[in-house]
């Protein structure tokens, strides 16, 4: 089968040369050359006509130096691990049922958690204002059953942020869990608690041990977009609140001051990387401690 | 189904060919705040002229002015409705084209109070499109609007919790330095500071800042009492009856939104074609009408249903104008100096 499939050698070297010189183009094109942009801005002067000037300088790094920054960022911070301390309390369990499901079924159930996907998240994050509104349906019904005597303050709220930003990330956090656990080998389990662990033992020794990979991958990728999605907290915290986004986007458009929004836009992706490179160290380190 | 979209598609495709074939078709590249133009006007301004619109939106004067700005010499925008003071801005900076008064009609049927202003003397790059004012919003339901006269009555301590303000630097430093007795367009370091903490003492009364549609916290209950742009008003009263408008006693913002030519338009003449089109009475009220907001052109208020005409929301009486204020591009340094106290501001808490 698969030597019918595969076209000759030289022409498969061909395609093989196109595909990799098609994605390290792109690659180059969107993401290494815009980035390197950001940073030269960084390194300019700004100016009021044409946005930036010579000579190089560090002044907007300087500047972010002020403890009103740092702390921008510090909450900005803060709000990511809630939200990726919310995914991960919720996406565990759920990963591990899935993985415990009746096969016929999952392919239903995966498809039916990507399916928000095919929404854009910013309608989706519309539709949470309108529930938690004073006046909509979910106040709605908790006054109708007599449990409040007035509108509870959900929206414009820290809890409201949090709570849309997991709604919108949870996907991240449940599929690569939900790999793990499909590998996961049920016997392991079994030899433990055949070695005389309890249930408390067996989740910590060997559950999460085994399904740390998966922890660490939807860490990840719920951590990072949390940073940088500021308009979440903008719809549903009522703009009160600050983060690292509304800075740049408030320096670049309303301010025009580029170098500042650029420094900032460059130390929010060094935070990021500097992420990525500790999720690498802890891969390695895991990969090591298997092999022998 | 499928061979009727396909006759449907060639017939399109053989009459576009068709127009190209006789003449090159006129195209007015326009370029407006979304949901600002109703499709009726730019359908019959297609079949009186032949012109064909292509209509592109933008929602803040800081994205127009970046596009215009960077695409400066590609010449892709042939119309604009920038704000009073981008209008400066842009003017001084030489990104638009002067306006020829002699092809437009109708130009004095404008309300003399919104022409010849400081932003731009003469009119020699804008014609007024639409305009308006900030103020306060009150719920009537929830609190007695007869007791509200100033901006003041916001940082009342009953209304901790129920205030809203629009997110937008200039309209939230407006509120303060009126306030205290200043122009909303002080470029004095010292004074700016001074409205940053009064401000100050007010954000933790204020339960959300938005400007993506103002009037929702009202509609969704959050809030009470607040800062909203009229047009809002007379669009939210559908929903929620007891919204009322307020002219605060140390002065509303004004707003006014015009027409301006960039430097390098490929039409300049299909652009004043359009503007003339725009001036005539009969368009422009079937543009307040359907927009909600005021026009400046006399001539069209005479046609309005007298209902809206007689509205103050949207016609505010000399009375309630008194103290108010046009905002004015203030240059680069003072405009930094806001922004440095809008991050403190809202990084406070």
């Amino acid at each position: 089968m698969a030597e019918v499939a595969l076209p000759p050698p030289r022409h498969r070297n061909l395609l093989r040369s196109a595909l990799l010189g098609l994605s390290w183009g792109w690659l180059l094109a969107l993401v290494l050359v815009p980035n390197l942009l950001v940073l030269a801005a960084s390194l300019l002067n700004r100016d009021p006509t044409h946005f930036l000037q010579l000579p190089l300088t560090l002044d907007s790094y300087r500047r972010l130096l002020d403890p009103l920054y740092l702390r921008v960022f510090l909450d900005s911070l803060a709000l990511a691990l809630a939200t990726t301390l919310g995914c991960l309390l919720l996406g565990y369990p759920f990963a591990w049922a899935l993985s415990r499901i009746d096969g016929r079924w999952r392919p239903l159930l995966v498809f039916l958690l990507i399916l928000p996907f095919w929404t854009n998240s910013l309608v989706r994050t519309y539709a949470i204002k309108q529930l938690l509104a004073a006046n909509g349906p979910l106040n709605g019904a908790l006054l109708a059953l007599g449990l409040i005597d007035a509108p509870l303050e959900l929206l414009y709220t820290q809890g409201a942020v949090i709570l849309g930003l997991v709604y919108l990330l949870l996907p991240f956090m449940i599929l690569p869990l939900y790999a793990v656990f499909e590998d996961l080998r049920p016997e392991l389990l079994l030899a433990s608690r055949d070695l005389g662990a309890g249930r408390l033992a067996t989740f910590v020794h060997v559950l999460i041990p085994l399904t740390l990979p998966g922890i660490l991958a939807g860490t990840l990728l719920v951590l990072l977009p949390a940073l940088g999605m500021f308009y979440v907290a903008d719809i549903l915290g009522g703009a009160r609140v600050l983060l690292v986004g509304n800075i740049i986007k408030n320096q670049f458009l309303d301010a025009r001051d580029w170098p500042f929004g650029a420094a900032a836009s460059i130390l929010l992706t060094a935070a990021m990387a500097l992420l990525l490179f500790a999720h690498r160290l802890a891969r390695r380190r895991l990969r090591d401690g298997e092999a022998p | 189904m499928k061979p009727l979209l396909l006759a449907g598609t060639i017939t399109l495709a053989l009459i576009v060919a068709g127009c190209g074939a006789d003449r090159e078709p006129q195209v007015l590249n326009f370029y407006n705040w979304s949901e600002y133009m109703p499709q009726e006007v730019l359908d019959r301004f297609e079949r009186e002229t032949g012109i064909e619109v292509v209509y592109t939106t933008y929602d803040s004067n800081e994205a127009l002015y970046a596009k215009l700005k960077l695409l400066d010499e590609s010449s892709q925008y042939d119309l604009a409705v920038p704000s009073t003071y981008y209008v400066s801005k842009m003017g001084r900076e030489g990104l638009l084209a002067p306006i020829d008064h002699g092809k437009l009609h109708g130009l004095d049927q404008l309300d003399p109070q919104l022409r010849d202003q400081a932003f731009d003397p003469g009119n020699t790059y804008s014609v007024p499109y639409l305009w308006g004012t900030a103020g306060i919003a009150v719920d009537a339901a929830a609190i007695d609007p007869a007791g509200i006269t100033s901006w003041g009555d916001l940082w009342r301590p009953e209304f901790r919790g129920r205030v809203m303000m629009t997110n937008d630097v200039r309209d939230v430093f407006h509120v303060g330095l009126k306030l205290l007795g200043h122009s909303a367009n002080s470029t004095d370091p010292a004074q700016i500071e001074a409205a940053y903490h009064k401000l100050a003492e007010l954000l933790p009364s204020v339960r959300t800042f938005n400007s993506d549609a103002p009037r929702m916290p009202y509609l969704e209950g959050e809030a009470d009492i607040g800062m909203i742009w009229n047009g809002e008003v007379v669009t939210g009263r559908a929903d929620l009856p007891t919204l009322t408008y307020i002219y605060p006693r140390e002065g509303a913002a004004l707003w006014l939104d015009s027409f301006v030519i960039p430097k390098n338009a490929r039409n300049p003449e299909a652009a004043h074609r359009f503007i003339d089109f725009v001036l005539r009475p009969e368009i422009a009220a079937l543009i307040s009408t359907e927009i909600g907001y005021a026009t400046p052109n006399l001539a069209a208020r005479k046609l309005l249903d007298p209902a809206v005409a007689a509205d103050r929301t949207l016609y505010p009486q000399p009375e309630d104008l008194v103290n108010a204020e046009f905002q004015q591009d203030l240059g680069d340094a003072a405009t930094l100096i806001y922004h440095h106290y809008w991050d403190r501001l809202k990084a406070g808490r």
